[in-house]
């Protein structure tokens, strides 16, 4: 997927290999789940040489994540589309990150921060997470306080128009940028690229799940967050 | 506007078994409601948007009422005027506060942003962040 990791751990009496546990398991998942990859699972089944109940436990998950975000956007969130390849990645890259900081906790680690190409998990806060704005790469469009969970934005400057809305099969617009704040960065990330797939309607769509905070600026670049987006107070 | 107007009162009676819905009551009666007030329209002289205000309807949660904003036979927008203070109804509309955007520095912790490739890493506020700490 090539996307840069950076990972801070405070606790002195973790171990150096805990952190290197995590960029192992990204590897991992990367060999695994890439469908740039020929080798991986996700392409062997896409190519129709694995069958469907002959998947590992991870990816079964994966899937049945994916059916669950398609179904709960009206198919706006669809990871096979017409003329294209099974392409999990929306779901895998939080679902992953999510598990690596699992294995931290499991490690013993209490207060850290892991980012994996924009995708935050922090435990054991204050944190403070800034949003990349929309359209200055060098400024922040709001800031953050975070105890402990998940922050995930999805947005077109960086890689252009590649979030595609599957009831339309054309690229997303309507949005800006959109950053969800949730307990898991499984659930953050994917409800992150849902909303950014519906378009405007995703906002109050993200807003309603629960245990989600939602924050986006639409394309007249105005700013709609929900009442507990945790704003940091200066 | 003759077209209008039953798709309003079809928008409203739509809405009525929602909000009287109730999954563990043993009657399923449901009582027609008679119109509080007729519909009414008002149009902003120079342009084709009609804002039409449905008729306050009464049920055991609560008054709803909707106004429905049409450019010419489109709808363009609905907004609830009255609904009931009932949890149904106030999980299925979030609250959302608007505010204008900023660019603004800060002292922080880590960023989120789309995800970023390595090339995109090298000029990033991540990577003056990741700098720091090293």
């Amino acid at each position: 997927m090539g996307f840069p990791v950076s990972l801070r751990v405070d606790d002195e009496d973790v171990p150096a290999e805990a952190g290197d546990a995590v960029f192992a398991w990204l590897r991992e998942v990367d060999e695994r789940f890439s469908p740039f990859k020929a080798g991986s699972e996700v392409s062997r089944l896409d190519r129709g040489e694995l069958s469907p109940d002959g998947l590992s436990a991870d990816l079964t998950e994966v899937l049945h994540l994916c059916e669950e975000y398609r179904i709960a956007t009206g198919g706006a969130f669809d990871v096979r589309l017409p003329g294209r390849g099974l392409d999990p990645c929306a779901v895998v890259k939080g679902w992953s990150v999510q598990r690596a900081a699992e294995l931290l906790t499991a490690a013993g680690a209490r207060r850290f921060c892991l980012n994996a190409g924009g995708d935050v998990v922090v435990s054991g806060g204050p944190w403070r997470v800034g949003v990349r704005h929309p359209e200055h790469a060098d400024k922040l469009c709001t800031v953050l306080a975070l105890t402990d969970g998940a922050v995930a934005t999805s947005a077109c400057y960086e890689r252009g128009d590649h979030i595609i809305d599957g009831r339309t099969g054309r690229p997303a617009t309507g949005l800006l940028g959109v950053t969800v704040v949730a307990p898991t960065l499984t659930e953050a990330d994917s409800v992150a690229t849902a909303a950014f797939a519906m378009g405007p309607e995703g906002i109050d769509w993200a807003a309603a799940r629960e245990g989600c905070e939602v924050y986006a600026v639409d394309a007249g670049r105005r700013v709609l967050r929900s009442r507990g987006f945790p704003v940091s107070g200066t | 506007m003759k077209r209008a107007l039953p798709v309003l009162v079809l928008s409203v009676a739509g809405l009525i078994p929602v909000w009287r819905y109730e999954p563990s009551t043993g009657s399923t009666a449901t009582e027609a409601t008679a119109p509080a007030s007729t519909p009414s329209v008002s149009s902003s002289p120079g342009s084709s948007s009609k804002v039409v205000t449905g008729t306050l309807v009464p049920t055991e949660k609560g008054d709803v009422q909707v106004e429905v904003t049409y450019a010419g036979d489109k709808i363009t927008s609905v907004r609830m005027l009255k609904q009931p203070n009932h949890p149904q109804t106030t999980a299925a509309v979030p609250k959302l506060i608007a505010e204008t955007l900023e660019a603004q520095s800060a002292d922080i912790d880590t960023v989120s942003g789309a995800t970023i490739t390595s090339d995109g890493y090298k000029e990033s506020l991540q990577a003056a962040i990741d700098a720091k700490g090293a």
